[in-house]
């Protein structure tokens, strides 16, 4: 039962992780990033590469950690000054480029067969660092949407025209949150990659893109508290699918295609209703005295 | 002094503005007048960077500026009102006034990691400089509203007041006066000549011709994409022929 209590705790952290670089993407900018498993899959592919060619942990993060962003920048090239939806098809596409690629080409990365990345000691000690990397994760997140930096993010959500007019290319901004963001998703990768000791295409989905984004878009995009109740509901759905599926003797297949299901109508239903996600952005009061 | 010479666009096959140009002098204030479609919005779109014309260049104090990039005419101190104002409407109206200043530090995500103490005396003095903007437009009550709340007419004094913190050079107003109560005109054209006084060359979209008769210095009649009239408040409005054909006869029996 505390494995289980550990191994919950630790994947709500990772994903919490991501959601946090999707909410600095989607949340603050308004970027409709469909390809975010994308450099958590890189992430997760540079701890192994560490592992195979018996380098030090370190340079795994490190090689998710500049790979991600350059991807993310190569990505953003061609979709720089296209609209919305072509960024969202444009990073799908690359999402599953990647996956396909690792999938049929095993000499990059060992193909379907996939790759064993060494594991931490104990499962206490993953849980620890993603708890470390949430944490750090979270204040970096906050330091940014509070800057004038986020602000003006959240001006190129609501229109980037009116950006330009004031002097600044949206473009440069969009690039410069891809990079950070993508890096964060790196690094979720990586240590996820460290917990679960094997990682194979079949990882890297674009349903796992869809699952942070249901997180997301649940909980609140625009708030980091939203992003992260979001994936504790989301997460403990996933986790407990087995239990329920033992306690209602439905069938493991049935349960979690339910699950999905699910999903799907909450998702509807949080469209409609509460636009905003369970923990909308609420507008930072000012004391006219203060000043 | 603000040149703009031989501008002509084309939306597919209509001419929006056929080899039309203007001058305009520092501390003066021009107002471009005619019936709705005459590409008076499409004129200042193009001096403002948003649209690219098919023809035609523009100088500001004798030095080229390439068209057809919004933020490079901000960065050039040409700044520009839109007639439904733009606004971030989710952000307060302290936020979207702040976003006017430019040189921020705290844009720059390594700044905000290893300078925190020069974006924050930076933001110190925009946010003062941000309530003070607001005093001007009378919006310093409704700092912490969300932009999206204010009424029509504040929404367009708030643009002016973004515009404001950015000191520029030119400045584009496209119908400030419109659904804003005639209190607030008032006001705006108290601000529209401090701003003049100041040096600022001003290019006013306006319909309401008291206002412009009111404040304007030079005054150009465009129609169907052309020039067909310019001079002074006075003898555009003594032309009658002119604002017969192009304003309509209901404009003549207000006045």
């Amino acid at each position: 039962m505390i494995d289980f209590v550990i191994f919950s705790v630790t994947m709500i952290a990772i994903w919490s992780v991501l959601g946090i670089s999707l909410h600095l993407q989607f949340g603050l900018t308004g970027l409709v990033n469909f390809g975010q498993v994308l450099p958590f899959a890189v992430g997760a592919y540079g701890a192994a590469t560490a592992t195979a060619h018996g380098l030090p942990d370190w340079t795994g993060i490190a090689i998710g950690a500049v790979m991600a962003p350059l991807i993310g920048i190569l990505v953003i090239l061609p979709a720089g000054r296209l609209t919305q939806d072509y960024w969202a098809l444009v990073t799908l596409g690359a999402a599953e480029i990647f996956r396909l690629t690792m999938l049929n080409v095993p000499n990059i990365a060992g193909g379907v067969e996939g790759m064993s990345v060494y594991r931490f000691a104990s499962n206490r000690v993953g849980m620890a660092f993603a708890l470390a990397l949430l944490i750090v994760a979270i204040l970096f997140a906050l330091r940014l949407g509070r800057s004038p930096f986020g602000r003006m993010l959240r001006v190129i959500r609501e229109d980037e025209m009116l950006a330009a007019t004031l002097g600044r290319d949206p473009v440069e901004f969009q690039r410069s949150v891809t990079v950070v963001s993508w890096c964060i998703a790196a690094l979720a990768g990586t240590l996820y990659a460290h917990v679960v000791g094997y990682i194979s295409p079949n990882s890297f989905t674009v349903v796992e893109t869809f699952i942070v984004w249901m997180a997301v878009v649940l909980g609140g995009p625009a708030t980091i508290s939203g992003v992260v109740l979001g994936t504790v509901i989301v997460q403990l759905t996933s986790v407990s699918t087995r239990f329920i599926a033992e306690w209602s003797h439905l069938g493991f297949e049935l349960v979690s295609n339910l699950r999905l299901g699910a999903f799907g109508l909450v998702l509807i239903l949080v469209f409609l209703f509460r636009p905003g996600g369970l923990i909308p952005e609420r507008s930072e009061r000012v004391d006219a005295g203060s000043q | 002094m603000l040149e703009v010479n031989d501008i002509s666009v084309l939306y597919g096959g209509f001419r929006a503005l056929r080899g039309v140009s203007l001058r305009a002098l520092p501390a003066s204030i021009l107002g471009l007048v005619g019936p709705n479609g005459s590409g008076k919005s499409t004129l200042l779109s193009v001096i403002s960077g948003v649209q690219q014309p098919a023809t035609g260049r523009l100088q500001l104090d004798g030095q080229d500026i390439p068209m057809g990039r919004a933020e490079r005419m901000a960065r050039h101190g040409i700044r520009r009102a839109f007639q439904v104002p733009r606004l971030a409407r989710r952000l307060t109206v302290l936020q979207n006034v702040q976003i006017g200043a430019p040189d921020q530090p705290g844009e720059n995500i390594i700044n905000l990691f290893l300078r925190p103490r020069s974006v924050r005396s930076r933001e110190r003095v925009i946010t003062a400089a941000a309530f003070e903007a607001l005093s001007r437009v009378d919006l310093a009550h409704k700092a912490s509203d969300q932009a999206g709340d204010l009424s029509g007419g504040q929404q367009k004094l708030l643009s002016l007041a973004i515009l404001l913190m950015a000191h520029p050079r030119v400045l584009l107003l496209d119908e400030p006066a419109a659904g804003v109560n005639p209190v607030l005109i008032e006001r705006q054209i108290q601000l529209l000549r401090e701003l003049r006084d100041d040096g600022c060359i001003i290019v006013l979209v306006e319909h309401n011709m008291e206002m412009i008769a009111n404040i304007c210095d030079r005054v150009i009649v465009l129609d169907a994409g052309e020039v067909i009239a310019e001079g002074t408040p006075v003898s555009i409005r003594g032309d009658l022929r002119v604002m017969r054909s192009y304003l309509g006869d209901t404009a003549l029996e207000e006045k």
